[in-house]
């Protein structure tokens, strides 16, 4: 390998943070529960698939709360766009998710997290495997990956508690070259033909690919979803290091 | 609440380590002092309480506090960390 190439792999980037005013360009209703904030960023500098923001809200007594979020958007579109759920009980999402307009202004820092990220030059085949709402920052790996025409192969699993819960449905039919299974885990079409549990080890083995082709694999979604997910990979025979985790908890995205 | 709904991972940490180390965090290799196996940062566990916890996704062993005060960060490391940052 060149000697740049190893450095830019080995080296962190040096990134000073700073919180920047975002101004919501447009909301988009994906499911009664998530909405995705298109949102206008002075000086964005990028992205890779699958980071996150920290977004900061301030209240007008000056009290902050503040949440991450995984970017929904591909590096290689015009504008950031975060997918956010609502958790009714939750400090910022019935806010971000609900109450927001168009116009509206909030803070975010980012983007940031370099561990779960993939480029179409760290090759496949791809295993996505995500629970609800961590479908979003896959999804900016699979528009990554359409919009650079790559055709490393690439597999999701989704797993929701219904068809009406599922985020991107009519993007995620489109994308070419991508195997998409789904699981639904409470309420199911009368003439559905796809698994109908928690994602186990059978449902994965099903899905592939096996452990023999050496997949990257990114497991996104809620703390148990993601144990049980990691757990039935490495019972697979998946190295525990080509398993890249983000869960979200009780506080999360 | 079970103990495992209480962590993330800690690459959700990613926004505050810029702040404290001001560098991209994630990637780092961590050796833990405890059982010795080495992984990035990113794949550690991450608890959020009164302050944040790093700890060995291995053997559970604390790799990192962070006590954040209304004036400055306050920062324990533990284990053997390598960082390799850009020069500009």
């Amino acid at each position: 390998m060149e000697r740049a190439a190893v450095l830019e792999r080995l080296s962190i980037a040096r990134a000073p943070i700073r919180w920047r005013t975002v101004t919501v360009r447009d909301v988009v209703d994906e499911t009664p529960q998530a909405r995705t904030l298109v949102l206008d960023v002075p000086d964005w500098p990028g992205h890779v698939a699958g980071q996150h923001v920290d977004v900061r809200l301030t209240a007008e007594d000056g009290y902050q709360a503040q949440r991450s979020y995984s970017i929904a958007s591909a590096p290689e579109d015009q504008r950031l766009a975060l997918t956010i759920e609502r958790l009714d009980d939750g400090e910022v999402s019935p806010y971000l998710a609900g109450e927001v307009r168009p116009g509206d202004e909030f803070e975010i820092r980012g983007p940031v997290g370099g561990h779960f990220t993939w480029r179409v030059q760290d090759g496949g085949p791809l295993l996505l495997v995500a629970g609800g709402s961590g479908l979003v920052p896959l999804m900016a790996m699979l528009r990554h990956r359409a919009a650079q025409g790559s055709d490393v192969e690439a597999r999701l699993l989704l797993s929701a508690r219904s068809l009406g819960d599922v985020f991107y449905r009519d993007e995620l039919s489109a994308l070419d070259g991508v195997r998409v299974s789904y699981t639904l885990t409470r309420e199911r079409p009368a003439d559905w033909n796809g698994y109908d549990r928690r994602v186990d080890a059978e449902i994965l083995a099903d899905v592939g690919p096996a452990a023999s082709a050496d997949p990257l694999i990114f497991v996104c979604g809620p703390t148990a979803f993601v144990e049980q997910a990691a757990e039935s990979l490495v019972s697979l025979g998946h190295e525990p290091g080509a398993i890249r985790t983000e869960r979200f908890g009780p506080t999360g995205r | 609440m079970t103990e495992e709904a209480l962590w993330l991972d800690g690459n959700g940490l990613a926004g505050l380590l810029v702040e404290v180390f001001g560098a991209e965090m994630t990637t780092v290799p961590h050796d833990c002092q405890s059982c010795g196996e080495r992984n990035a940062v990113g794949a550690h566990r991450a608890y959020a309480g009164a302050g944040t916890v790093l700890r060995c996704p291995v053997c559970g062993d604390v790799a990192l506090r962070i006590a954040t005060l209304p004036d400055r960060h306050v920062v324990e490391v533990r284990g053997a960390w390598r960082l390799e940052v850009a020069r500009d």
